[in-house]
């Protein structure tokens, strides 16, 4: 029977445990995993009462024993963000590899700015109006926050990298867009923590220093839900308003608007069919051309989940492929050929789903409120099987 | 002709007598009678004659019958035979002369033979080919009179035939009308087994129905007659009442005057109001979104927050949360010391304040939810308050938290003196009305003012149970719903209003239209009373869509939208359009019933909100979820 070494990690500081690695059989399943952690629990404080634990494993739940998880696809790694106040960093290899704790509100949106071998950038935004901008080394996996940007009124509910990675772009619930820049400057350097790997309890006086935005957009009149750069001077950002509205990130005026019914929740371009999908809080995926100069002009209309879409991403690979996330727990994966069917339900969730992505070694994620993160792997057959 | 005097003709007349044509009478007085051409008096006879010698003479003279007295001369003359003739031709017709013939033949005075030559060779004149000169100078004539009017010339008479309606005038109500709309009498009742003379037996009265017959009055009863049985037709009386049974039934006849009834032809279908489709009046909610769990026990009250991101519920579980409202997260959790009653967000968006009521207590609690500046300035604002020198005795005794409450977020604890059921904000967010129900006191509604923690009661006379108490969104008015009826008083003027009668035995909640001039109840009668404050004291329209008690009323503060939830489990949406122009009234259409919550201890929804700047609608039930319908 072989051995793994694993770590465990929490923000919870009800269940929080040694920061040690421990030798798990690789048959382990869920609950004997859980049972680990219960018994330390138990040795730890005496009034511990038997919890059921789930685990997140290199993006995946554990559904089996931790030896089918170890499949190494590996090129790319993965970040979430959750409820709980954290984003996590995972490898699609290995192990669960950072946790982000520095918020001290709910984390509602991340993003990488730029991903090298060595080390990487990353934005996260928060229900406590500040997106933290992060620099990771994963040699040394290590984590620390740069700056701080503080700004908005309201919480921050999506950022978007801009293509040339200098600039990031933020909405949130202040109606306001902001930008800002990317680069972490040098200047004034706290004492960073030295440590090789992530605390459970990440020191957060450490938040680096406070930046403030570039530009500052406004002209919607509710909550802005979702943001995202088009090309280098033009930004695009859906809104409760019911309008999706095209900047200008130069000057900072609004190019163009476009007025649907519904409120926007989530927003995806594909610079390869220069579409833009949206879903809203009724259950259709619209597909939207941003060039057209009147008013609104829905393309396509995609109908399939009965609940309030609130992820849509198209393939970064395929032109005509996106996948859609809802409320209704399921996640579909659309060609926009077949305008009246999605080519695969993936019922995986037992919960809402609440974000959707695509990775770019060719893996659909989505993560839920029921507290997983779920990959899929989509492999595109040639030949046409069925319709 | 120029005239002639008239003696001039009568040349061949009398010459013996020259006095000429004057009547004789002149000459009565006179012996003579006139005179002669030599110029001497005619005398009369010398002996006139009179009555006997007339008598005479017409007796035995064989001339008296041609015998003429001559006036002129005064003496008789008798006609000759000629004479005679002469005057019977004359009488005849005939010409007087007898030689005369007056059928002589006719002498041509041209030959009507044509003759070759013609009478005169005169060469004929210009005028005989042109128009005549006479007649145009007539014409002109004609012509000048006629412009200036002497003469009107004639309109040329109407060729058309003209007729006229025989019964153009015709009067219904005149006799031939009558006659023509004749109503037959309604039909006598033809004899029945009763008035037969051996009616079968059931039909005779027995002695106590007979009684009864005798007492009553001759109109109460039901037969003028008591059905009698004789054994054969030989021994049936003359039947007394026969003449007044005539006589009423020609009172039936002439004093009740007959009408043919007008029967109107309605279509049934033009009586149904035309109201909109309900697919033009969106948006408005349709289905069920999300669904908020974690409360474990009936949600008596929930609020939406004033930009429409959060949510908070209090239960009866003792227990406040606060969602949020994309994700139904339950960000927050606070336990309270007993079973939540209210719960309402503060109106004004510079202040992050939530009132709980639960008990005797209200609390005033900050979420922390939001923006950062707004919550601290809101704590600010409650820690900076100074006391005055002078502190009043009140009724509620204010009270700033410690410990864990106060991390929790609680800022202010206001003990009542009794339970308080509604709490309510004013628009401007500083003024907090409490609702105490106790039927027999008068202090039933007390009003904070949380920046000088300061408590008043408004009324000095208890007017009823109090259910619910509304601020006016626009002016000073303050509503009080009372079980039968709403209190509109102005606060500034310190006068009752208006009393507006609610045809409902129970209110229940109540709700003011963003615009300021409606206003809803919800009753337990399982009616909704729309009241337009500008119209009457009485409902403009009362509404009867659910089966079951209404619990909670709301309008949206954009949309023209209201919805009300009910015991049966059902949010009904309707569109309110009031309209800005004085002229039409408000345009009520129900729209959709929303079905989700379950009913529980036979309680369905017990609060509905709307969200603030979204077409959508929250609900909390007794089943202990918050249902958003969107």
């Amino acid at each position: 029977m072989s051995q793994l070494q694993a770590r465990f990690f929490t923000d919870n500081k009800k269940y929080v445990i040694d920061d040690v690695p421990f030798s798990i059989p690789a048959v382990s399943e869920i609950t004997d995993l859980s049972n680990v952690i219960n018994k330390l629990l138990e040795g730890k404080n005496g009034d511990h009462k038997h919890v059921e634990f789930d685990f997140l494993v290199q993006g995946q739940f554990l559904r089996s024993s931790l030896a089918t998880h170890l499949e190494t696809e590996n090129i790319s790694t993965v970040m979430e963000c959750s409820y709980d106040k954290t984003a996590r960093i995972w490898s699609l290899e290995g192990k669960a590899v950072a946790t982000v704790a520095g918020h001290t509100d709910v984390v509602k949106g991340v993003a990488w700015v730029k991903r090298d071998g060595l080390s990487s950038l990353l934005l996260t935004a928060s229900l406590d109006q500040t997106v933290l901008l992060w620099e990771w080394s994963s040699e040394r996996n290590k984590l620390r926050a740069r700056h701080c940007c503080r700004g908005h009124a309201g919480s921050v509910d999506t950022i978007s990298v801009d293509p040339t990675r200098s600039k990031f772009c933020s909405g949130s619930w202040d109606k306001m867009l902001k930008i800002w820049s990317a680069v972490p400057t040098e200047e004034e350097e706290e004492e960073e923590e030295e440590s090789n790997r992530p605390r459970k309890k990440q020191k957060t006086e450490q938040l680096g220093p406070t930046r403030t935005p570039l530009m500052t957009l406004s002209g919607h009149t509710e909550a802005v839900s979702s943001v995202l750069w088009m090309d280098t001077e033009e930004l695009c950002s859906a809104s409760w308003d019911h309008t999706i509205r095209l900047w200008d990130a130069e000057t900072g005026s609004q190019k163009n608007m476009l007025t649907g019914s519904k409120v926007f929740n989530c927003i995806s371009y594909s610079p390869l069919c220069h579409r833009l999908a949206t879903g809203s809080t009724d259950r259709h995926v619209r597909l939207w051309d941003p060039r057209s100069k009147d008013g609104s002009l829905v393309l396509l209309s995609l109908t399939s989940h009965t609940g309030w879409v609130t992820a849509v991403r198209w393939s970064p690979s395929h032109e005509q492929q996106l996948i859609s996330g809802s409320l209704d727990n399921l996640v579909k994966l659309w060609d926009t050929r077949s305008c009246k069917a999605p080519l695969y339900d993936l019922a995986a969730h037992e919960d809402k789903v609440l974000c959707a992505d695509w990775t770019d070694c060719g893996l659909i994620l989505s993560g839920g409120a029921d507290n997983k993160l779920y990959t899929y792997r989509y492999s595109a057959c040639l030949s046409d099987a069925g319709a | 002709m120029p005239f002639r005097p008239a003696f001039s003709r009568c040349f061949s007349w009398d010459i013996r007598n020259t006095v000429g044509n004057i009547p004789m009478e002149w000459y009565k007085d006179y012996p003579h009678i006139g005179y002669d051409l030599d110029g001497k008096k005619i005398f009369k006879p010398i002996r006139n004659k009179d009555e006997l010698d007339e008598f005479l003479d017409k007796m035995e003279n064989p001339d008296y019958w041609r015998t003429i007295h001559d006036k002129m001369t005064g003496t008789d003359v008798c006609l000759s035979d000629e004479q005679v003739d002469l005057v019977h031709r004359l009488q005849q017709g005939k010409f007087g002369d007898v030689n005369f013939n007056e059928y002589e033949p006719a002498i041509d005075f041209f030959s009507n033979e044509v003759m070759i030559h013609p009478v005169t060779n005169r060469p004929a004149d210009k005028r005989s080919f042109i128009p005549s000169l006479i007649e145009k100078e007539k014409v002109g004539k004609l012509v000048h009179a006629i412009k200036m009017g002497w003469i009107k010339p004639r309109r040329p008479k109407e060729t058309a035939p003209q007729y006229y309606d025989l019964w153009a005038k015709e009067d219904p109500n005149a006799i031939l009308g009558r006659h023509k709309m004749h109503i037959p009498a309604p039909k006598m009742r033809l004899p029945g087994h009763e008035e037969s003379y051996n009616p079968p037996p059931e039909y005779l009265l027995t002695d106590e129905e007979r009684q009864v017959w005798e007492q009553q009055d001759p109109d109460e009863r039901k037969l003028s007659f008591l059905p009698q049985k004789y054994l054969s037709l030989r021994a049936v009386p003359a039947f007394s009442r026969f003449i007044q049974e005539r006589f009423e039934r020609c009172l039936d006849l002439y004093l009740c005057p007959r009408q043919r009834k007008m029967r109107v032809n309605v279509n049934p279908e033009d009586l149904i109001p035309k109201l909109p489709r309900p697919r033009d009046l969106q948006p408005f909610p349709t289905l069920q979104s999300l669904v908020y769990h974690g409360h474990s026990s009936l949600i008596r009250s929930i609020s939406i927050s004033p930009s429409g991101q959060w949510l908070v519920s209090g239960s009866d579980d003792c227990t406040v949360r606060f969602w949020e409202v994309c994700t139904t997260r339950c960000l927050k959790t606070m336990e309270v010391g007993g079973p939540v009653k209210s719960v309402a967000w503060n109106p004004a968006p510079s202040i992050s304040l939530v009132a709980v009521s639960y008990g005797e207590n209200v609390i005033l609690v900050n979420p922390g939810l939001g923006d950062r500046l707004i919550c601290s300035a809101t704590d600010q604002l409650i820690s900076s308050y100074e006391e005055p020198e002078e502190v009043k005795d009140q009724q509620v005794q204010w009270a700033v938290p410690e410990g864990k409450a106060q991390e929790q977020g609680q800022r202010l604890i206001l003990t009542h003196p009794k339970a308080v059921k509604q709490v309510s904000w004013h628009g401007r967010g500083d003024y907090l009305a409490c609702v105490m129900p106790d039927d027999g006191s008068s202090l039933q509604v007390v009003i904070h003012q949380v920046s000088r923690r300061r408590t008043q009661n408004p009324f000095h006379r208890n007017k009823g149970a109090v259910q619910c108490v509304s601020f006016h969104p626009s002016r000073p008015y303050f509503l009080v719903a009372t079980q039968r009826y709403v209190r509109v008083y102005n606060l500034i003027k310190q006068e009752l209003t208006k009393k507006l009668m609610a045809n409902c035995k129970w209110i229940s909640s109540m709700a003011v239209h963003p615009g300021g001039d409606n206003v809803i109840c919800g009753s337990y009668d399982c009616r909704l009373a729309w009241f337009d404050l500008d119209l009457s004291t009485k409902p403009y329209k009362v509404l009867r869509h659910h089966k079951k008690a209404l619990r909670g009323v709301a309008y949206h503060k954009h949309y023209p939208l209201f919805a009300s939830g009910s015991d049966d489990g059902t949010v009904i949406v309707c569109h309110g359009m009031v309209y800005n122009d004085l002229l039409q009234n408000p345009l009520i259409v129900p729209v959709k019933v929303l079905k989700g919550h379950i009913i529980t201890h036979d309680l369905g929804v017990l609060d509905v909100a709307f969200h603030p700047t979204q077409p959508w609608v929250f609900s909390s039930g007794a089943d202990g979820t918050v249902r958003l319908f969107t």
